[in-house]
């Protein structure tokens, strides 16, 4: 439970840092590394880097949303045949966390390659 | 075992970022990159800007000379002051650049046939027309010509750099959300981007004409028929100079007449009746209006004598294409020579309609035709030499390269003659194949062209507005002008050739030099007039001048009803105030519906008519022919009419059917024949054994006028409702358009609104010791989708309010209405 923690704060701290200055898929990387550091069981980190990753986007989302009195969203909405606002934050929050999901799924297998540690539980 | 299940997690990573960083296809769309448009970092919620957040950060800007000042009222309006021009269109190319970047970048695209670079296969037909009708080859003349004017050139480039200061520090996250959505980035601005947005007005405002159809025409009707069909003078039309005898003694040696090609696509042989015969009862579906009418300006001042301060007052609204973002923006440049506040058009340095402390002036389209067809006399089945004057003269090539997206590129070889270029030498079918295009816009500016606006922007007096325009050559402008000290002015300013009777009506002869415009109208005989006994001066894109006025001009698009009615309401203005110029310019009033329904009415039998049609009869008699939004009469009308038209010119519509685009005569002419010879055999059907006259037509047309409105209940609506109204977003994108708007406004009437075009900016200029200005237009100052400054005037222009507009003094004046301060210092 513990590890949970530490991996969402990880992405999420690591992730909101990233975006100065490096590419939106650096959240990919940075999951990664949180699956290598925090060896859960590959299915596991999955579902937590993706909580993660969903977070991360889809809050500075809705924070950008929130100030803008979902203006745009509204608009990009009927662009993608009619979504409203909340339909594109929750698209954003999906891509977010498969993208930390994969990453972390990915970092935690290539532990297993190069270190060879056993999953802890 | 570890190793598989490593690489398969890699390869799906991998695989999933790349499917996300793609455009995907969906159906007949394209999809942004997924991951790319939505994440939060640099997607599209970065274009989601904050409301009630703006706050302008103060910056460094290369090459500036001082400080410059920029106070942002509540419109999202920036208010310059620089201690130099330089220095303050340079900061208007950032300012511009930083609210409109992806405007001025697809305007400049569109206007150098560049879309497909950007957008695929799909533009590729418009890029190639516009590169064949040499708009690269005049934006760069254009750039040539400017070049001789070194202190223009100087602004022309400090306004680029400002444009590329902006462009240098934004990263991806920034872009505009366009970009963001066609998957591409914004490149640097250069002084021939601005020359390209220049042809591109010019391609709106002066590429009109009517040489085929004309010609064509001529040859299926022979000369009586077209001389009955076609006139060019309306004998009703209020000209924007009318004769006081100041042309009188003026001695014109007109070139002899020109040798017409009549060969050019139409057929010289052949019975007309045998053509009608056929296919004589096609006519347009009724209820299918054509509002496109050319729309143009209106612009008018008034002298003292007849407003109520006793100080001029100056109105323009000209009317354009409405789109999201807005064609202009509004600015205010203070410099030591000048303050000026107006709206400039993006990528263009200097503001194009407004006012300063001592003048306001405005523009409406003049309209003459300076667009002429040659053909050419080729001497060799490759077509690349023709014969002039009996010698042989070789084209020269141009070779376009087209880039198109995910395609090789297209190389295409257009070739130029002394006439032009040949445009459509690559259609076998086009009736144009063997013409070459002869267009003022292809022609080198005079080496003032870029001081014209910066000289009018800091004018003093009617010297310096004549003096300031006397450079301007195109696209042709009708330059309505006022000072604060009582003069009010009006010049048809423009670079005309000087052509012989009917010369550019038709398709010439391009094998003979004597076809060409060899010299232009001195710009002492423009039309022009100053201070007129009658106290007032405007126009609204029709006739220059009477038949009296020495030198042969054209158009097939002047405009016919709008001046009159206009010309009448100020001919009974007194006292005349900023109140009294909205109602003007707000004014529904149709003169072509006052023209036309009484003489339908009076054909209509009307004891004939059901009880619906009584019905409809009384509600067209009490129509005060204003197209206001709600007017039910309207519709009414206006298929009635337009079926009424279509019926009668049912010859016209069959040769059109054909392909052969005959001339469709002009609508004032058709009202005339209605009030005045009915017995015409063109109200006739020649498929019917019986002769018909304009009775019959009137009273057949209100039949499937009632019949439409039977079959579409729904379309028995109020005008606004029933014609529709839109501004587009200019990519066409539905989701960034405004589609909610009902008003008002008729093609024939002041308030010019149809479907797609209308007043794009309402500005009246109240001078006086202190000059005020008021103005709308249909946008907002941010191009950006996210902004709530994207669509924040569009309300209030439906509503026919206006703002006051904020003329700042200095950069220290206070106002309630100040949104933010920044501040431009130069950069070590």
């Amino acid at each position: 439970m513990k590890n949970a923690l530490y991996i969402i704060l990880f992405i999420l701290i690591l992730g909101s840092l990233s975006h100065f200055g490096l590419p939106w898929w650096a959240v990919v990387p940075i999951a990664a590394a949180a699956g290598w550091f925090f060896p859960l069981a590959a299915g596991k980190i999955f579902s937590i880097a993706f909580v993660a990753g969903a977070l991360l986007w889809t809050t500075n989302a809705f924070l950008l949303n929130a100030a803008n009195e979902g203006i745009l969203s509204a608009k990009v909405g009927v662009l993608f045949q009619g979504l409203k606002g909340w339909h594109l934050l929750g698209i954003t929050a999906i891509l977010g966390g498969i993208l930390a999901g994969f990453g972390a799924m990915t970092g935690r297998l290539a532990r297993d390659v190069f270190v060879g540690s056993k999953p802890k539980v | 075992m570890h190793i598989i299940r490593f690489l398969l997690s890699f390869f799906l990573t991998g695989a999933t970022i790349w499917l996300l960083s793609t455009p995907q296809k969906a159906g007949d769309s394209t999809l942004p990159p997924l991951a790319t448009f939505f994440n939060p970092f640099s997607g599209f919620w970065k274009n989601a800007e904050p409301v009630g957040g703006f706050a302008p950060e103060n910056l460094n800007l290369p090459g500036l000379k001082g400080k410059v000042e920029v106070v942002y009222d509540e419109l999202l309006i920036p208010h310059i002051f620089a201690g130099s021009k330089e220095d303050a269109v340079r900061v208007q190319g950032y300012i511009t650049a930083q609210h409109r970047l992806w405007q001025m970048d697809i305007a400049a695209r569109k206007a150098s046939g560049r879309l497909s670079e950007v957008l695929g296969e799909r533009t590729l037909n418009i890029d190639r027309i516009t590169r064949r009708r040499g708009m690269v080859f005049a934006a760069e003349n254009n750039v040539l010509g400017w070049g001789k004017s070194p202190e223009g050139m100087r602004l022309l480039e400090a306004y680029a750099a400002g444009v590329n200061a902006y462009i240098a520090q934004l990263s991806p996250a920034d872009y505009p959300i366009e970009f963001k959505l066609l998957n591409y980035a914004p490149e640097p601005w250069t002084v021939l981007k601005t020359a390209l947005i220049v042809e591109a007005m010019a391609e709106t405002l002066c590429s009109g004409e009517n040489d085929l159809a004309s010609t064509i025409a001529l040859t299926q009707f022979g000369r009586d028929t077209f001389n009955y069909l076609y006139p060019e003078w309306n004998p009703q039309q209020q000209p924007i100079i009318p004769d006081t005898g100041q042309w009188k003694d003026w001695k014109v040696a007109l070139p002899p007449l020109p040798a017409v090609g009549t060969k050019a696509g139409a057929p010289t042989s052949g019975s007309l009746s045998g053509v009608f015969e056929k296919n004589g009862d096609f006519f347009a579906q009724p209820g299918d209006v054509d509002d496109d009418y050319i729309v143009g300006s209106n612009n008018w001042a008034l002298a003292g004598p007849n407003t109520a301060s006793g100080h001029p007052l100056l109105c323009n609204d000209p009317h354009l294409n409405l789109t999201l973002p807005s064609i202009w923006f509004q600015v205010q440049l203070h410099t030591p020579e000048q303050n000026c506040y107006g709206v400039s058009l993006q990528g263009v340095p200097g503001i194009a309609i407004g006012f300063n402390e001592n003048i306001a002036w405005g523009l409406t389209n003049v309209g003459q035709d300076v667009s002429d067809w040659y053909r050419l006399q080729w001497t060799n089945p490759e077509r690349t030499k023709y014969s002039l004057d009996g010698e042989i003269r070789e084209v020269q090539k141009r070779v376009e390269v087209i880039h198109i997206k995910g395609k090789e590129p297209l190389l295409d070889t257009v070739r130029y003659t002394v006439w032009g270029p040949v445009v459509y030498d690559y259609d076998k079918e086009h009736p144009l194949r063997d013409c070459a295009l002869r267009w003022i816009t292809h022609d080198q500016p005079a080496p003032d062209a870029p001081n014209i606006f910066i000289f009018l922007n800091a004018g003093k007096n009617y010297e310096d507005y004549r003096r300031a325009l006397a450079a301007y050559d195109c696209p042709a402008q009708n330059f309505v002008f006022a000072t604060r000290t009582g003069d009010i002015a009006i010049t048809v300013q423009g670079r005309f050739p000087v052509r012989a009777p009917e010369q550019g009506r038709f398709v010439q002869d391009g094998s003979r030099w004597s076809n060409a415009w060899i010299d232009y109208i001195p710009s002492d005989r423009v039309p022009a007039m100053k201070n007129p006994s009658r106290g007032f001066v405007f126009s609204a894109n029709q006739h220059s001048t009477p038949p009296s006025y020495p030198y042969y001009y054209l158009s097939g698009d002047f405009d016919d009803f709008r001046g009159r009615h206009i010309y009448d309401r100020l001919t009974a203005m007194k006292n005349a105030t900023a109140d009294s110029m909205k109602t003007m310019q707000l004014d529904n009033f149709s003169q072509r519906a006052a023209d036309a329904l009484p003489a339908m009415l009076r054909l209509l039998d009307q004891n004939k008519l059901d009880a619906d049609g009584r019905k409809m009869t009384a509600e067209l008699a009490a129509w005060d022919f204003r197209y206001e939004a709600d007017a039910t009469a309207a519709p009414l009308f206006e298929v009635w009419f337009d079926s009424c038209y279509q019926k009668t010119w049912d010859e016209i519509t069959t040769l059109r059917q054909q392909k052969k685009q005959v001339l469709m005569p002009e609508r004032w002419r058709f009202i005339e024949l209605l009030g005045k010879d009915t017995a015409s055999i063109f109200f006739d059907h020649p498929a019917t054994p019986q002769r018909e006259t304009a009775r019959d037509i009137v009273n057949e047309t209100f039949a499937l006028m009632q019949d439409y409105f039977r079959q579409n209940p729904q379309k028995r609506t109020g005008w606004g409702q029933f014609r529709g109204f839109t501004i587009k977003h200019i990519a066409q994108i539905d989701a960034f358009s405004r589609l909610d708007v009902i008003v008002g406004g008729n093609g024939s009437a002041p308030n010019a609104i149809t479907r797609t075009h209308g007043p794009s900016w309402r500005m009246i200029v109240e001078l006086g010791e202190r000059v005020r200005g008021l103005g709308v237009y249909p946008g907002g100052q941010s191009g950006n989708p996210g902004s709530p400054y994207y669509d924040n005037m569009v309300n209030t222009w439906a509503k026919g309010e206006y703002n006051d507009l904020l003329f700042l003094a200095s950069a220290d004046e206070t106002s309630n209405r100040i949104l933010g301060r920044q501040t431009f210092m130069p950069r070590e």
